[in-house]
């Protein structure tokens, strides 16, 4: 709990103005690529998240946080994938709800949990956490780095 | 409007058919991503007994982001501030995609039953509740009876 009072200007009071994200036109055509391209996130124009609750589109982000986003598109691209095959225990991608389909993208996180590629790939560039266990990916990559 | 994502279809009809004990939440008919909510006050609280109403709103980025939740029903409680905004952890800092408008609400139920005046929102409520915590939990009784009853 906390930090309440350091994100008050997130916290609108009108809940039905929708989304508190900060959209600009894609009038620059020549932003940095984007990398929902390689994610296949979502469509254009380019839209990063910085934090959960910050959207910026690619033109007002600075040199500094398009490096970050570089790297942590990078340490996603070291997580494995696969394709589900049906044999699995598990069922449904609790980002989207829906049920694994034979074929579906999945990406395996270190703890284990399983979601569609597309769905987990959105989460990761927003915070790097594992959404069922809470525990971090970038953590437990290293750690799988120094055991074998 | 755009599409609906299934997800958000999904919860809504999980909420219609297996309703949280204690918790209703409805979807206006004219925005799918906006609930009238009402949380009964818990038991041996001193909340006990009132109704409290909430809005709930879906963002369009839901479940990447959180939903933004807002008491109505005017309530004295040091986590809850006059404008009814909720300082709660998994609606800021801690949101996690897999949680839902289902736990999101069950741990709004929580915080009424467990205020928490070390991590204040509203700063005079949760000072009260330091120093006299019996006249504290007096008025939120009061508060409860005068704005959350026969409403």
């Amino acid at each position: 709990m906390g930090n309440c009072f350091k994100r008050s200007t997130t916290d609108d009071i009108s809940l039905l103005r929708g989304s508190d994200s900060v959209r600009e036109p894609s009038s620059d055509p020549v932003g940095p690529p984007s990398y929902q391209e390689a994610l296949s996130v979502q469509s254009s124009p380019p839209i990063y998240h910085p934090s959960p609750s910050l959207t910026q589109s690619a033109t007002q982000l600075s040199e500094e946080e398009q490096i970050r986003i570089a790297k942590r598109i990078g340490l996603i691209q070291h997580l494995p994938t696969g394709k589900y095959d049906g044999s699995k225990k598990i069922r449904e991608c609790v980002i989207c709800m829906g049920d694994f389909m034979v074929g579906d993208a999945l990406r395996y996180l270190p703890c284990m949990h399983t979601y569609h590629m597309t769905c987990i790939d959105g989460w990761l560039m927003r915070r790097l956490t594992c959404p069922s266990c809470i525990e971090p990916v970038d953590a437990a990559l290293l750690t799988s780095y120094e055991t074998n | 409007m755009a599409v609906l994502p299934r997800r958000i279809i999904k919860e809504t009809q999980r909420l219609m058919q297996e309703p949280v004990p204690g918790i209703s939440a409805v979807p206006d008919d004219s925005n799918a991503r906006y609930f009238h909510v009402i949380v009964t006050g818990p038991e041996d609280s001193p909340f006990e007994g009132g109704l409290f109403k909430l809005e709930l709103f879906l963002p369009e980025d839901y479940p990447m982001s959180a939903p933004k939740v807002r008491f109505i029903t005017k309530i004295y409680h040091p986590n809850i501030d006059r404008l009814g905004r909720i300082c709660l952890d998994i609606l800021k800092d801690k949101w996690s995609p897999a949680l839902q408008i289902r736990t999101v609400l069950l741990s709004i139920q929580a915080l009424l039953s467990a205020p928490n005046p070390d991590d204040p929102l509203a700063n005079d409520v949760a000072e009260l509740w330091k120093v006299n915590e019996i006249e504290a939990i007096r008025n939120a009784k009061e508060w409860t009876r005068r704005y959350a009853m026969d409403n």
